[in-house]
């Protein structure tokens, strides 16, 4: 069992995400949790130091899967309820995880988290059951190889406020769930690095790779068999516009071959054409959230009131 | 500090059972809300009764989920304490899932009132389990064999204690003679079955201390018991060097047995007595019916009248009893009456009748009426 948990030394977290999950967190009426999404980063072996024989490079010397591993949080889903995906005695439903947990998909389940307000930063009882059953269930069953990690990291929250709501304090823990060889897996807390702009990130964006929701744009040749359209360029060009639709509103595929090749007095007006359009779309969208979120707010507010009605609480 | 809101009904329902049915003196410590704008709290912070102390439990709700199942979050030194996985390494998937099903988490149903008082006590066995294998996990040779000859004893709790700033001890509490106390006593008042435990508090000895130091002994008793019987007073055997429990607790509890019948024909002593007040002194105004500890008795000479009272202790007729004079016509600036300090200077023999330890006590009333009420006219001029 040792063999497939990573050793984690570090976790680190957008600033952007952090702040993302915060404002869930305190918007949220009572406790929240959730799913983390991201990557796992290999971290350079640390300094071979004979001096001390407890140092984690010497317990892992030899084992090139125990080298250390950082754990990048970029993305993560709330639903606003709590124990959506696992039980009252901390068993996951592997269907409610299933979609999140496809291993094609990047980026890969990290593990979970729960806000809960007013409490010890401690990891309870449940939460303890739940990180075990989420890195036990979600057994990867792709034919990638080598396997992808299983979801071992856990992020506590919890929030406060003064009782004139002058000062809010939100305070945050990370744990990594580490596998003992026989029992169950201890959650150990781990330093949690919140990423920035500054000079102190730049190994971040050193190891960043841009992840681009662009379709390949083809370099227009003039060339008559390059011209002729062949089933497989139709498809091609339809998942093409299916991807660029997604990131700009109204811009054909057409247009993107313009941004290449010869014609390089066009790329101005082009390209600013194409950030018109994604903008355009981006405000599309965000009048959509808007729009769904008043009226998710909405039924969950209809939802509190039938739950309370149903408790016997008016 | 504002005040917290409270609990919704249906987990104040649970947390009323709880209280009330134990047999454990489970408490509350506080009650709070973690909820936005909530009418209502959903978390408290449960003391549970171990060891002859408490550890807290913080039980958290979810106001606007008041049919979900609590969770709890254990003490900062119980981090190993995980009742929801596998709780030994002998604990297969089968067995924790069969454990698990059995648990009442596993269908919770919020209207039951019971279902907090059935998980608490679920998980408090559990925790006497973990604290036990805690123990059993300490290499002390003396403790092994304690731990074999003596963990058999139903009841019996072990922990460990354990701090940055002190050595390791291991606290054993057992409860002592198999009769219910509650039966000895006629008209029993307690709800709660009365028990006493001993304490044993063993120093884990390090490898290179030649001999082991002894352990501090103590006997507790429930806190309802002191009114038969006050186990401070209980003259404990001494613990020769290399002894072990299992040849301690067999004297000691011979010896305690004879003190608790003592202390039960005590209180027929204490009846006998108050009921002997009554030929010379009119029947009392007030009385301990059950323990027979304090009586009341109005007394008059010419036109002063003044109530005595009687406070016997539980080594009656030992011990004589405590009279305190209080005068109903006399009182000071604030209003309350005029009390004598307590008066125990007067003859006494515990091998007189009740009938002479009445008119002895009479007849040092009778001289002492008169400097009682020079003393309260001196306290009213004051």
């Amino acid at each position: 069992m040792a063999d497939d948990s990573l050793l984690v030394e570090k976790i680190t977290i957008s600033g952007a995400t952090l702040a993302s999950i915060l404002q869930r967190f305190s918007s949220s009426p009572g406790d929240v949790d959730g799913l983390l999404f991201g990557h796992f980063i290999r971290l350079p072996p640390p300094d071979p130091n004979d001096d001390d024989p407890s140092s984690s490079y010497s317990a892992a010397v030899g084992s090139t899967t125990l080298a250390p591993f950082a754990a990048s949080i970029t993305g993560y889903f709330c639903s606003g309820a709590p124990m959506t995906f696992y039980d009252s005695v901390g068993r996951i439903d592997p269907h409610s995880v299933r979609r999140a947990s496809d291993q094609d998909r990047l980026p890969i389940l990290l593990g979970w988290f729960c806000g809960r307000r007013r409490t010890h930063l401690r990891p309870s009882m449940r939460e303890i059951a739940v990180s075990n059953s989420l890195f036990e269930t979600l057994t990867p069953a792709s034919a990638v190889d080598p396997a992808p990690p299983r979801p071992c990291i856990f992020l506590l929250l919890s929030f406060s406020s003064t009782e004139n709501l002058a000062i809010h304090t939100h305070e945050y823990r990370g744990f990594h769930l580490r596998r003992k060889p026989v029992g169950s897996g201890v959650l150990e807390p781990r330093s949690l690095h919140i990423v920035n702009i500054g000079p102190d990130f730049r190994g971040q964006y050193g190891s960043f790779s841009p992840d681009s929701a662009l379709p390949w744009m083809p370099l227009r040749v003039e060339d008559e068999l390059a011209q002729k359209e062949t089933l497989r360029s139709l498809q091609d060009k339809a998942a093409g516009q299916l991807l660029l639709d997604s990131a700009a509103d109204g811009f054909t595929m057409e247009r993107l071959a313009h941004l290449i090749g010869p014609g390089v007095a066009e790329y101005a007006s082009e390209l600013e054409d194409l950030y018109r359009n994604m903008l355009l779309k981006l405000e599309g969208l965000a009048r959509l959230v808007e729009k769904s979120s008043a009226r998710v707010l909405e039924q969950e507010n209809k939802n509190l009131k039938i739950r309370c009605r149903l408790a016997g609480l008016e | 500090m504002v005040s917290e809101p409270p609990l919704p009904p249906s987990i104040s329902a649970q947390l009323k059972y709880l209280l009330v049915h134990s047999p454990h003196p489970f408490r509350i410590e506080q009650i709070w809300s973690g909820c936005k704008n909530s009418r209502f709290s959903d978390r408290f912070t449960l003391l549970v009764p171990f060891c002859l102390d408490y550890v807290k439990w913080d039980i958290i709700y979810n106001a606007f989920y008041p049919f979900s199942a609590p969770d709890i979050v254990f003490s900062l030194d119980d981090e190993e304490f995980r009742p929801l996985l596998p709780v030994s390494d002998r604990e297969g998937g089968a067995e924790i899932q069969a454990r698990l099903m059995r648990s009442s988490l596993w269908d919770w149903n919020s209207k039951d009132p019971s279902r907090l008082f059935k998980l608490v006590h679920e998980m408090r066995d559990l925790y006497v389990q973990y604290q036990r294998r805690r123990v059993g996990e300490v290499n002390d040779a003396r403790l092994k064999f304690e731990i074999s000859t003596i963990l058999s004893r139903e009841g019996i709790e072990v922990c460990l204690i354990s701090g940055p700033d002190k050595s390791e001890e291991v606290k054993f509490v057992v409860p002592l003679l198999d009769v219910n106390l509650n039966k000895l006593v006629h008209a029993c008042p307690w709800k709660q079955e009365q028990k006493i435990y001993l304490q044993v508090v063993f120093p884990v000895s390090k490898s290179y201390s030649l001999a082991p130091l002894a352990p501090r002994i103590k006997l507790v008793s429930s806190s309802q018991l002191k009114d038969l019987l006050s186990v401070e007073d209980v003259k404990l055997p001494s613990w020769v060097d290399g002894m072990c429990m299992a040849e301690y607790l067999p004297s000691l509890e011979d010896t305690l047995i004879v003190q608790v019948m003592e202390a039960v024909a005590f209180v027929g002593a204490r009846r006998r007595f108050i009921e002997a007040l009554v030929p010379k002194f009119g029947r009392p105004l007030e009385a301990d019916p059950i323990f027979c500890r304090k009586a009341t008795i109005l007394a008059v000479t010419g036109v002063f009248t003044f109530l005595v009272h009687f406070s016997l202790s539980t080594h009656f007729p030992k011990q004589q009893p405590t009279l305190i004079l209080q005068s109903s016509q006399h009182f000071n600036s604030q209003g309350a009456p005029i009390m004598s300090p307590p008066l125990n200077n007067y003859p006494w023999s515990p091998r007189w009748d009740a009938a002479e330890m009445v008119e002895r006590i009479f007849d040092f009333l009778v001289k002492e009426c008169t400097s009682f009420k020079t003393y309260c006219l001196d306290a009213v001029v004051q």
